[in-house]
């Protein structure tokens, strides 16, 4: 068996937007990158089906400039996935999802996956888009947002996570599924693993290599803004909690009308 | 001038609100641009509430294919739609079936995706406004394509009422080639019976100061008192004191209330990412130097196991 797992890596959650008035650029030089949160939930899943079964490959495949590269080593191949793919292609600096997605499918088309995993969205623009649409266009199903995976003989049992409740959802191998929080819990790499990842193969590829075309982007950004800036904070000052509690209510529904 | 398809979520029979806060927001620009607001239904008949929303023409594809929701056959369907009646726009609700739909109707029709946005503006061309590192920052976004499908984050529009035709127009896509691999076996719900977080006007939120899962309890009956949904921070759902489908926050739920009011939460920037762009957010926490009174509107400075309790009376009393 063979599981692909689509990563990205992303500004760390903790990162500060430094943008102080619209602009047409957005200064990244500060930030620090990690694994997208939600791919470590498809690593860790394909690691736990490599781990369960016998004769699994897990290869990690990511798109991303070369300093990628570490977070590959450390947060993909030394917990477990056996090698890398990275598309490092200047050309698709500007890409939008659906080149991502393109190119994902490209890579993907050159060999066979039974399993192919994506996070449910990267942190950074919050899309949730490229697991979908690669699915479709390799002509493959999908079930997205799962939260828990039953493997069967060529075929597949997810959970995914709706409003209330989730769908129970079925379909044959090979499939793509993107992952949520719940479906496991994502392992950390030790430390003789880190170091033994420097000698699994990390394949580099541009589009050229895939006899692609670089794909035009179909939506394009034309400016950044910060948030819109919030009031100071009105504190509600009671000795008596009842007290504070009435104000607050009378403050919410008479003042800002919102109850 | 501009025709807006709007994908109006139902499942089993009942309509998503973001449908029609989407057919208010898309009449307002056709009022002011020409053009049209179309509403697309796949499995029941919307046309009385679209028009009461402005649907000038709602289209209505019934059969066996739309019972219980199908990325392929669904996904199919409103693609051959778009390729018949070639809209500009086609809006679909950010929620769990939205969110699947949309980009799979994209790639179909190799056309610009655009995931939850939160505003709209016609000039001539699109521009999509839509928050990016959950809320951190904003962009405006150009599609490139004559048809760009967007995902419309829930009460990012406000809802009203205008007239609208209405004239209903059965579409009867041809899905006879597609034989769905993927297959929803079965539904089931959860623990049920509150309003759902990322469609809630007002969430009440717990945090780490609950203290423990028994008071869990307290944030359910003010969150019921207001017709709230509730949330939490991820230290509680870590805690294992919720289930994660509450969590608020950057790797959780992203939520846009009139009101948020968050009980015994810090104000991490990863909490703050999921809900800042709540309309009127509230913070009772008993550390006057918690950041989340930084991005609070309104603040009280006490005991949550106080205050949250009498806020749930004078809540009930107010209501009564
Ligand atoms: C990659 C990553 C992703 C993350 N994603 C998320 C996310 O999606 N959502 C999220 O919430 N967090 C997220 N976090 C975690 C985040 O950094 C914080 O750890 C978390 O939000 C803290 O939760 P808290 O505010 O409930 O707890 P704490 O920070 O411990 O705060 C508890 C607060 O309760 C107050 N308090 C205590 N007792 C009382 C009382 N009796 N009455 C009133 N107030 C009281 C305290 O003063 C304190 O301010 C993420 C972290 C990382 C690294
Ligand atoms: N540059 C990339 N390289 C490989 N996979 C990616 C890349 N960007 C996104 N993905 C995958 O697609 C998922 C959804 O991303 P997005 O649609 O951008 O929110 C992510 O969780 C990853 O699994």
């Amino acid at each position: 068996m063979k599981i692909a797992v689509c990563v990205k890596q992303v500004p760390d959650s903790e990162t500060r937007i430094k943008l102080d008035a619209p602009s047409t650029e957005l200064d990244q030089s500060s930030f620090t990158r990690v694994l997208n949160p939600y791919d470590a939930y498809a690593v860790e899943e394909a690691i736990k089906i490599k781990e369960a079964g016998s004769d699994v490959e897990v290869v990690a495949i990511t798109i991303g400039p070369e300093t990628v590269t570490e977070t590959i080593k450390k947060d993909c191949l030394a917990v477990g996935c056996d090698k890398a793919i990275l598309i490092n292609d200047p050309a698709l600096a500007d890409a939008d999802e659906s080149a991502l997605a393109t190119v994902l499918t490209a890579v993907l088309q050159k060999d066979s996956y039974d399993l192919i995993l994506f996070g449910i969205k990267a942190i950074d623009d919050d899309s949730g888009q490229i697991g979908i649409m690669v699915a479709e266009k390799m002509g493959l199903p999908h079930v997205a947002t799962i939260t828990q995976l039953d493997l069967g003989d060529g075929t597949l049992t997810a959970h995914r996570e709706i409003e209330g409740g989730k769908e129970v959802v079925t379909a044959p191998l090979p499939a793509v599924l993107t992952c949520q929080k719940g479906l496991n819990e994502p392992r950390l790499p030790s430390l003789p693993n880190i170091m033994k990842a420097g000698m699994k193969p990390i394949d580099k590829l541009t589009c050229a290599d895939l006899g692609l075309e670089t794909p035009a982007a179909k939506a394009k950004i034309k400016m950044y803004y910060p948030p819109a800036a919030r009031g100071e904070c009105k504190l509600v000052e009671a000795e008596d909690p009842a007290d504070a509690a009435r104000e607050l209510a009378r403050l919410l529904n008479e003042e800002a009308k919102v109850i | 001038m501009p025709n807006i398809a709007v994908f109006i979520e139902q499942r089993d029979g009942k309509f998503k609100k973001v449908a029609w806060q989407m057919l208010s927001e898309a009449k307002r620009i056709t009022a002011a641009s020409g053009g049209e607001v179309w509403a697309v239904c796949l499995g029941a008949d919307p046309a009385a509430e679209a028009a009461k929303y402005g649907a000038d023409k709602v289209f209505t594809a019934t059969g066996d294919s739309f019972g219980i929701y199908n990325s392929e056959l669904w996904g199919a369907a409103l693609a051959q739609f778009c390729t018949a009646q070639k809209p500009d726009l086609l809006l679909i609700g950010s929620t769990a079936m939205g969110k699947d739909l949309g980009p799979k109707v994209a790639a179909k029709l190799d056309c610009a995706c655009i995931s939850d946005a939160v505003g709209l503006t016609y000039e001539g061309g699109w521009t999509v406004r839509r928050p990016i590192y959950a809320g951190k920052c904003y962009i405006d976004v150009e599609p490139v394509t004559d048809l760009a499908v967007v995902g419309i984050r829930p009460n990012a529009f406000v809802l009203e009422e205008a007239a609208g035709a209405g004239a209903v127009e059965a579409f009867t896509p041809d899905l006879s080639a597609i034989e769905p691999k993927a297959v929803v076996q079965s539904i089931e719900a959860g623990e049920g019976g509150r309003v759902e977080l990322t469609e809630a006007e007002i969430v009440v939120s717990g945090g780490r100061g609950i203290k423990g899962p028994e008071n869990y309890a307290l944030i359910e009956k003010l969150a019921d008192a207001l017709g709230a949904a509730a949330g939490a921070s991820r230290a509680v759902v870590d805690a294992g004191w919720v289930d994660y489908s509450h969590q608020v926050g950057q790797t959780g739920k992203t939520v846009g209330p009139n009101l948020y009011i968050a009980c015994g939460i810090s104000g991490a920037i990863q909490h703050l990412a999921g809900m800042s762009s709540s309309k009127c957010i509230v913070a009772i926490n008993k550390d006057a130097n918690a950041p989340i009174f930084k991005a609070a509107d309104y603040g009280v400075v006490a005991d949550l196991f106080d205050v949250v309790p009498a806020l749930t009376e004078e809540v009930i009393k107010l209501k009564g």
